[in-house]
């Protein structure tokens, strides 16, 4: 059941209704059935790899429960016993993800690399997966380190993994954020409600205005970039508002839903083509995921034996900077490429990963020479120019990764950056048809896409200078409030493209 | 606690250490700068710190950061 249907409306009325109906101490307890409804809904074979993830987690998290309440004094044996769990947990569900997800590309370069001709079936990929797994591995590692108590009630378990609104594209929660709210009486609230309510309605118009119109021009352009050999430049252009307007568009509507039932999730995005770096930029963008990655992947390596052994060799090598430096930017490469992997079993997606990672492990290693060249050049780094040109540099940076991330192949990747820089012809935009409208509908499509994004980034400079804009809105007289909803409702069938011509999220595939 | 205001003036300069409490929070410190200061109090210092110990509480602020450093040396 896709976000952008009907039924789904009527689906999450029909849960918020009920929520508040029924008395308080069963709330969690419709929210479990609704997810699991939900779930459901994509096909009842998939709940066993829900299911799978749940009892695991849940089963392993007691268990280093019990381990960490036996008399020993050998805190030794009970870290290492602890550990083994964890391990045991991670593999199961890790193992999980890697075989319905990776096998099939490994066979593939296996088949490609020896000439064999091995197969494997093509699974069904589960719902969610990447965003359920990682969450439940995060709660897993987090009981594990102490940082929060298991939960001993499975079916409270079982909703902290199956949440419906995040269920399909995140946001990564995390069990001492999120749970206790999932699991606490909330009273019906009509202000925040109508907070919920605009925020999921301006997810809608940024993923059915801005990004599904874009997404015609991109999916034309990248599907065949030798026909439209002067549109490399607004290919990537378009795409980073139909990437960004689909997925923050996504996230508006989850995080509106959940305001619905009284639940705050964690923010996920925070304007991220106004990022200065590309450091910055990951603190921007799919934020949970940049954040899941850092707590468990790039600090426990970084602080691993093998780690701290090379950095110890390192400083003797390459002196005291370089030497600190250099275990933390390659923990930063291998995250990074993990990050690529998780965003799909493909070669371009690690390309991806690691271009990431190499710009961020150079700017770490070469920080303090920035900072030593911009004082000599008496750089000003608080004067807007400077900003805006960091701004712009990131931008760039950010836009050739997109490149990587939604070309077909690398070899295509490389064909649209060259003609990005060799041929340049606007006029192709206008040979592109606008779905079942043809091409006469095409200069009114771009003025669409034009008017979205300056909408868009009109509230994102106010949010940006700290302004909400949705209690800016709220405290306008009723007339002026009135006229910017109705304006964002009649927008999404007159200005957006139908649900039915552009199928789901895009990250809802990961 | 000198030695430890001496690591964080090398590794982040541009911060006043004496008076921020919101080094995470305002993104003074990056996990860059978080790694290269644990590796220097394990150098310098003798200790060790576990990713468990990484949560903003205890690097938002040098007393902070000094107050763990003593609990991780008890």
């Amino acid at each position: 059941m896709s976000f952008v249907a009907t039924e789904f409306l009527l689906f999450v009325a029909i849960a918020a209704a009920g929520y508040y109906l029924i008395p308080k101490r069963f709330q969690w307890m419709w929210l479990l059935l609704f997810s699991y409804i939900y779930y459901s809904s994509s096909g009842i074979k998939l709940l066993f790899f829900l299911l799978f993830t749940t009892l695991t987690t849940y089963g392993a998290a007691i268990w280093i429960e019990q381990v960490n309440q036996q008399q020993s004094d050998d805190k030794k044996k009970i870290g290492k016993k602890k550990r083994n769990i964890t391990i045991i947990g991670l593999l199961l569900n890790f193992g999980m993800l890697a075989l319905l997800k990776y096998v099939n590309f490994g066979i593939v370069n296996i088949n490609h690399i020896l000439h064999t001709d091995f197969t494997f079936p093509d699974f069904l990929l589960p719902l969610g997966i990447s965003f359920y797994t990682f969450q439940s591995m995060g709660y897993l590692l987090d009981v594990n380190w102490g940082k929060c108590k298991a939960e001993h009630n499975p079916f409270r378990f079982a909703l902290f993994v199956s949440f419906f609104p995040q269920l399909l594209q995140g946001p990564i929660g995390r069990f001492d954020r999120l749970a206790h709210q999932l699991y606490t009486e909330h009273s019906f609230d009509w202000e925040r409600t109508e907070r919920a309510l605009q925020l999921i309605l301006w997810g809608f118009f940024k993923k059915m205005v801005l990004a599904d119109n874009a997404g015609i021009f991109v999916d034309r352009i990248f599907g065949n970039y030798q026909t439209y050999p002067g549109l490399s430049i607004f290919a990537v252009l378009l795409y980073s508002a139909q990437l960004y307007g689909d997925f923050s568009g996504g996230m508006d509507v989850v995080m509106g839903i959940a305001d619905l039932f009284g639940i705050t999730m964690d923010d996920n995005f925070r304007r991220p083509y106004f990022a200065r770096s590309i450091t910055d930029f990951w603190h921007r963008w799919h934020i949970t995921l940049g954040t899941w990655m850092k707590d468990y992947i790039f600090y426990p390596l970084s602080l691993s034996r093998p780690m701290n052994r090379f950095g110890k060799f390192a400083r003797k090598r390459f002196g005291k900077n370089i030497g600190r430096t250099l275990p933390i930017c390659i923990a930063n490469i291998v995250v990074f490429l993990v990050v690529g992997i998780w965003h799909g079993a493909a070669w371009k997606f690690i390309v991806y990963g690691l271009y990431n990672g190499l710009i961020i492990a150079f700017s770490g290693l070469m920080a303090q020479n920035y900072r030593k060249w911009k004082q000599a050049l008496h750089v000003n780094e608080k004067a807007n120019s400077w900003m805006v040109f960091q701004i712009l540099r990131t931008f760039l940076l950010v836009n050739i990764s997109w490149f990587f991330d939604r070309a077909n192949s690398i070899s295509d990747a490389w064909g649209m950056m060259k003609n990005a820089l060799t041929h340049f012809n606007p006029t192709e935009l206008f040979a592109i048809p606008m779905g079942e409208s043809g091409i006469g509908f095409t200069p009114v499509g771009l003025g669409i896409i034009i008017f979205a994004s300056v909408i868009l980034f009109i509230v994102s400079v106010l949010q940006e200078r700290g302004i909400c804009v949705r209690s800016a809105i709220a405290a306008k007289p009723i007339v002026i409030r009135w006229a910017v909803y109705l304006f964002l409702i009649f927008a999404l069938p007159v200005l957006g493209q139908p649900p039915s011509a552009t199928g789901g999220f895009i990250y809802a595939q990961f | 606690m000198e030695k430890l205001l001496e690591i964080l003036e090398d590794i982040q300069p541009d911060a006043d250490y004496a008076t921020c409490t919101t080094l995470i929070d305002d993104g003074i410190l990056d996990s860059f700068a978080i790694l290269s200061i644990v590796g220097e109090l394990e150098e310098q210092l003798g200790v060790e710190v576990s990713p468990a110990d990484i949560i903003p509480a205890n690097f938002n602020s040098a007393q902070a950061l000094w107050d763990m450093v003593q609990r991780l040396q008890g």
